[in-house]
């Protein structure tokens, strides 16, 4: 028994010694012929951005690419599959959403993946929404039983305007990774957060204004931050709470009025993973049309993400 | 004493590593994470109709009442006809920066509280490797890590509870995994546990004692897991692991034939190995709908026994002052007590947040056991089988409420039994990230 103590008492200086050790290297990948940088996102949202940004260097394989979560999935709920643990043992930098959406996976994907480049706190590490201004959300101080949203609103990828923020991030540090691409890299962000920003403005000016519409989760809500468009409600009591009858009942009895007087008439936009059953009750019950979206884009690329846009933009009613 | 060190290098090593993370311009204040959650279980059980409870070669009360090793657990793991307050717990979990992470869970019912986990594990090792000292369910197989409000079923698999003990695998000792750098997720690990006297190593309370307590540790065991990249939809992991119990100390007797004593045990070592394997579909829908769970285990385990007597001298026999001593005991017949089990578990997501699923459970196809007695004879017993059926449904992610059926086909002399769980599982306050 005494043995195993000694073991540990000899162990455990190595391992303060070889954790300070790693805290103090900085990546070193300007060396040529080296393995090309891992970096594992969790959406296709950062990966477009990423991919963008990056694409010179994707192309030159010195940066590796991998996204964890399918397009179509919640990202809230998703299991922490061992596929998932062995990408996160071998990435370099792992970049992710923040602010809670990940919660329900990622930490355990994380502790088990045995890799301290990607801690907390380290340079492998992003959290984008922690370098973002979230919408509120309103479960702040809420109970735990939904999702718990008490950092914002963490479903910023539905806002161009915030991607092409987050995308200037995520240009600052991959340019911690390739220290002599770091001005390529910023120009790069530059430029998509133009393009992000110009065909946010224009897609907003095709649309009669002041056009209202209830999200399903408090996600989609992000759509008024950039369209001329108004939330007023959520299907949701709660982030993260399935509708309930009596929340639906509320829902149409506050708006059976404002219903008739104007036109267009509100929608409801939810994205096309959530059921489609408390949309249906508004629609029968109010005549509001119903409109299923993706909220992530297909591949992890501008293509993608333009397209996403529009599809969003296309489920509000046009000037013209 | 032993203590001492272990606290003084630990602290050493917190200190040394603390400092220069407070020097880096990147060390995040997270120090002071800590997680608080309680899991409360209200259990509702019904036997509808009573037949053998133990299954043969698994209990204490086949054998004359020996003592085959189920060790006293400080909160009930059975449940009692009515009302009970299940398993519940209290964890705690937290961080001491990226250096540690650490859990702290308490189980509790209605009287008695338990340590069932506390434990830190690094997170800062380079190349893959994990330490985890302290107390900790170990990982060998898939069920055996996991709490009963993950499980999806109301009760332990028979195997799990009938080999290793009512609360699995759980021991105080270091564990050691090597995740191998590979594409898919290739996991190898060892445990050295202290051997707290559970089924896989039980230590009989001796009047005249044979042999001393080895001492610790007393289990050692490995594990490898291995889970590829099978895309959106479908994920897999499988499993084998093993271990070995250098101590097994059981069925002590002593009796007397008019004043003579005699005394016998049965002593040796005992070894396991087993596969496991767990296979998801995800459907992509709210809810859990339509998601399929596929979960089997198999465990087989031998114990390499001889049965030793006791020797006694004997004083002034025949006269009013007549005695015995005890002098040591001597080795008799070897033989290799061989037992296994299986189940395998189906969860279907019918409709958004409603679950049925169903398992087969079979225990001792191989049954080999000591007959008792003073000799070494093997006896072959039935292989006992409980078949089950589940309906869950979570009204929101932290609830659920269960109804199981178990249909129990026990060997021995009672028959079969069928019985009715009922099970509400609340989860409150920051409730972690759940494993695969």
């Amino acid at each position: 028994m005494r043995r195993f103590f000694i073991l540990l008492a000899l162990l455990l200086p190595i391992y303060g010694f070889s954790a300070s050790f790693a805290v103090a290297a900085q990546p070193v990948t300007d060396a040529p012929n080296t393995q090309p940088v891992r970096v594992l996102v969790t959406t296709n949202s950062l990966g477009f951005l990423v991919a963008e940004i990056a694409a010179s260097l994707i192309e030159n394989k010195k940066l590796e690419l991998k996204v964890l979560a399918a397009p179509g999935r919640d990202v809230h709920y998703l299991d922490a599959r061992p596929s998932f643990i062995a990408a996160a043992r071998r990435a370099d930098l792992l970049i992710e959403t923040g602010a809670g959406v990940e919660e329900g996976w990622l930490p355990v994907v994380v502790s088990s993946a045995a890799n301290p480049a990607i801690n907390e706190g380290r340079l492998g590490r992003l959290r984008v929404a922690e370098h973002l201004t979230l919408r509120q959300s309103i479960t702040v101080t809420g109970p735990h039983a939904g999702h718990v949203h008490a950092a914002g609103n963490p479903h910023f990828n539905i806002d161009p305007l915030r991607m092409a923020l987050a995308s200037r991030v995520i240009a600052r540090r991959l340019g911690d990774f390739f220290p002599d691409q770091r001005a390529e890299l910023i120009k790069a962000s530059f430029l998509l957060e133009k393009r992000l920003k110009d065909a946010a403005k224009k897609m907003a000016a095709q649309l009669i204004e002041g056009q209202r519409f209830i999200a399903y989760h408090e996600d989609v809500d992000y759509l008024e931050e950039w369209l001329p468009v108004i939330n007023i409600g959520y299907l949701e009591p709660i982030p993260g709470l399935p509708p309930t009858s009596k929340h639906l009942r509320s829902l149409v009895e506050q708006h059976k009025g404002d219903a008739l007087d104007r036109e267009p008439k509100p929608r409801v936009i939810f994205a096309a993973f959530n059921p489609s059953q408390g949309a249906d009750f508004l629609k029968n019950r109010l005549g509001w049309t119903t409109h299923p979206v993706p909220i992530e884009p297909e591949q992890p690329n501008w293509e993608s993400y333009l397209k996403l846009m529009i599809i969003w933009t296309d489920a509000f009613d046009k000037k013209y | 004493m032993k203590n001492n060190i272990l606290r003084k290098s630990l602290l050493a090593a917190s200190v040394s590593a603390l400092s220069v993370f407070s020097g880096s311009a990147l060390a995040v204040d997270k120090t002071s994470d800590v997680d608080v959650s309680i899991i409360l279980e209200g259990i509702f059980y019904n036997e509808l109709s009573s037949g053998t409870a133990t299954p043969a070669g698994f209990g204490e009360a086949d054998h004359d009442g020996h003592d085959h090793g189920d060790t006293e657990e400080g909160h009930q793991h059975g449940f009692e006809e009515g009302f009970g307050l299940g398993h519940s717990e209290l964890a705690i979990d937290a961080g001491l920066g990226e250096l540690f992470d650490g859990r702290l869970l308490l189980g509790f019912d209605k009287s008695n509280v338990s340590v069932e986990e506390a434990w830190v594990k690094t997170r800062s090792l380079p190349a893959g490797l994990q330490l985890k000292f302290g107390k900790f369910l170990s990982d060998i197989g898939y069920v055996n890590s996991q709490h009963n409000h993950s499980w999806d079923f109301a009760d332990r698999p028979l195997v799990n509870q009938y080999l290793f003990g009512e609360h699995g695998l759980q021991d105080v000792g270091l564990q050691a995994t090597w995740q191998l750098p590979t594409e898919s997720y290739t996991l190898v690990g060892i445990e050295l546990l202290q051997g707290e006297g559970g089924i896989l190593d039980p230590y009989a309370e001796q009047e005249d004692v044979f042999e001393e307590q080895d001492a610790g540790p007393r289990i050692i065991t490995g594990f490898a897991k291995f889970g590829p990249d099978l895309g959106a939809d479908h994920a897999v992991q499988v499993g084998a692991s093993g271990g070995y119990a250098s101590q097994y100390v059981s069925g002590y007797d002593k009796h007397f034939h008019g004043t003579e004593p005699h005394t016998t045990a049965q002593m040796g070592s005992s070894w396991f190995a087993g596969l496991d394997g767990v296979y998801k579909y995800s459907s992509g829908k709210a809810y859990g709908e339509g998601d399929l769970r596929l979960t089997s285990e198999y465990y087989y385990v031998e114990r390499d026994l001889a049965q030793y007597s006791g020797e006694y001298h004997g004083h002034d026999i025949g006269t009013s002052s007549e005695e015995y001593h005890f002098e040591g005991s001597t080795k008799g017949t070897s033989y290799t007590e061989k037992q296994d089990g299986l189940y395998i578990e189906g969860i279907y997501g019918v409709m958004p947040r409603w679950q049925v699923g169903v398992r087969a459970e079979a225990l001792g196809l191989v049954n080999k056991k000591w007959s008792g007695g003073h000799g070494a004879n093997l006896e072959s017993l039935d292989a006992s089988y409980r078949y089950s059926g589940q309906v869950t449904w979570r009204p929101v992610e932290p609830v659920f409420l269960r109804t199981q059926f178990n249909h129990k086909d026990f060997s021995g002399s009672d028959g079969s039994s069928n019985e009715v769980i009922v099970q509400f599982n609340v989860a409150l306050g920051a409730h972690g990230a759940h494993s695969f």
